[in-house]
């Protein structure tokens, strides 16, 4: 069975490139337009590894659902998938949210700048999943 | 730099007993914190501890003197307030005082009343500053937020059209699909267009905020400046099934105001009206004069603008985040960029709506018998014409 990665992003223009990319590599590909959406998506599919975006224009935003994966019991079981942020601007969270302790419940596996440089997307999430498989087997 | 809850502190530092007394028994009865030492190296240990709003310090005093207690207290905090008494009252010792900081200076003997005027003042003085203050950090803060948001806003579409060419470069190798690769370029086109929309709007919006867009204030009949967007949208309007009438007076709509600011602005409404529109929908723009005040409406039979989201409406880069608006392109400018241009132009803008079933814009515009025109306009030479012709 074809690994699944889960994209949740507001942009569908980057959601049908990388969900493109992806599937010519073998990838299973999920799409989810909202946090909101997203996180449902994670409960019912359980995916191998998700790439989030940090900023979109819907109401749950990127680091809530960080927070709410990494977080809170009601998630735990999906505490251990990968997940990696992306954004189009390069602020770190340790800038936007100065507090060390705050950064330390919103932390994921990674981050990815927009547009994703591929060679590098693709090494990760082969990483990614290829570890998930190890420790799922 | 936040304030203690409760009355506000007021430190006297004097080594005369009766001074410093009666003093701190006036400020209580203000309704003040008073607090009382009797020379400069306790006063500024009290001050360190309780950070009072001022400080009133006598000059000539034993020990750590007066001149340096003010500079101490201001390195504890800038904007404490200082208020000198000084027992021999000469200019210069007070002027002296001044430059090292204090805020003023009560000469020896003075009244209940002088003392209360001066501290009154002073506490105000402080009021203004840390609220001038408090608003300095609010407005970088604001600033911060918006250069990010901006810089997101300008790098999101970017970033699509790299990621389609990117990925169409790289599959490209493992051959290609024909169908895709041309919907992926007309994606790119689109979000390129995007792009230059919102560049579009935001260099209006510069030009309105620094005053430049509204360049003139000339006579424009309105019906003919709305008739002429009109015409330019109908085919597409039809095409998306959408009926555009006007029911605007002949003649009479005249505003004083500049004509590409004033096409601009009900370009945007209209637009907006056609883009917000369901299919089979209508956008009727109407208008009327009446006691020196031209009023069009614009209004649409589209989706409706839903009454928690009116209040931001015409807020910079504000776009509803529901469903249906969100699949229509837009910069989130237009109605920030309009209700700009109403202000400027001395009128006002204003929505109605029922979520659902339509919004009506309405602009009011002050008509242009009354906007008095500038001296030395090119229509002195006409109106005196006119009084000739009397």
């Amino acid at each position: 069975m074809s690994p699944k990665v889960l994209l949740i992003d507001d942009d569908s223009d980057f959601r049908a490139a990388v969900r493109s990319l992806l599937e010519s590599h073998g990838y299973e590909v999920l799409e989810a337009a909202s946090g909101h959406d997203g996180l449902r998506m994670v409960v019912e599919r359980k995916p191998d590894a998700i790439l989030l975006d940090i900023m979109m224009e819907t109401t749950v935003e990127g680091y809530g659902i960080t927070h709410s994966l990494k977080h809170l019991d009601e998630y735990a079981e999906f505490r251990s998938i990968p997940l990696f942020m992306t954004s189009s601007i390069e602020e770190s969270p340790d800038e936007r949210f100065p507090m060390s302790a705050e950064v330390e419940l919103i932390r994921p596996d990674g981050y990815l700048s927009k547009p994703l440089d591929i060679p590098k997307l693709l090494r990760l999430l082969e990483k990614a999943v290829g570890a998930g498989r190890t420790t799922t087997a | 730099m936040t304030e203690p809850p409760g009355p506000e502190t007021v430190v006297v530092i004097d080594d005369d007993y009766a001074m410093r007394l009666s003093c701190a028994k006036i400020l209580t009865k203000m309704g003040l914190r008073a607090e009382a030492f009797e020379d400069g190296a306790r006063g500024l240990e009290g001050v360190a501890i309780s950070r009072p709003a001022m400080v009133i310090v006598d000059l000539k005093m034993p020990g750590v003197s007066g001149m340096e207690v003010i500079t101490r207290v201001h390195e504890i905090d800038p904007h404490m307030v200082i208020v000198v008494i000084t027992g021999y009252a000469t200019i210069d010792t007070a002027v002296q005082a001044m430059k090292c900081g204090a805020y003023d200076f009560l000469p020896k003997p003075f009244s209940p009343d002088e003392l209360r005027m001066i501290v009154n003042r002073g506490l105000e003085r402080r009021r203004l500053t840390l609220e001038a203050q408090r608003h300095e950090i609010e407005q970088s803060m604001l600033k911060r937020r918006f250069v990010t948001f901006v810089s997101h806003q300008l790098r999101t579409p970017l970033a699509a059209v790299h990621q389609y060419l990117d990925v169409l470069k790289h599959v490209d190798a493992a051959g290609d699909d024909p169908a895709r690769r041309q919907e992926w370029l007309g994606r790119c086109l689109a979000r390129i267009d995007e792009l230059q929309n919102l560049i579009a709007d935001w260099l209006t919006l510069a030009r309105v905020e620094g005053g430049t867009l509204v360049k003139e204030r000339v006579k424009v009949e309105l019906g003919r400046v709305i008739a002429g967007i009109l015409k330019t949208y109908q085919d597409s309007a039809a095409a998306e099934g959408i009926s555009l009438e006007s029911h605007l007076p002949e003649d009479c709509l005249f505003v004083g105001g500049d004509r590409n600011c004033l096409t601009v602005l009900f370009d945007n409404l209209i637009t907006n009206a056609i883009k917000y529109n369901k299919p089979g929908g209508t956008v009727m723009v109407s208008g009327s004069e009446s006691r020196g005040e031209v009023v069009v409406a614009v209004a649409d039979t589209g989706i409706g603008i839903p009454e928690k989201y009116r209040p931001f409406l015409f807020d910079e880069f504000f776009r509803i985040k529901e469903d249906g608006a969100k699949k229509t392109g837009g910069t989130g400018l237009g109605l920030h960029i309009s209700k700009k241009i109403v202000s400027e132009m001395g009128g006002a803008i204003e929505v109605d709506s029922v979520a659902g079933a339509g919004s009506t814009f309405w602009v009011r515009l002050p008509a242009w018998r009354a906007v008095p025109e500038p001296a030395g306009s090119p229509n002195d030479a006409q109106r005196e014409a006119n009084i000739d012709r009397r």
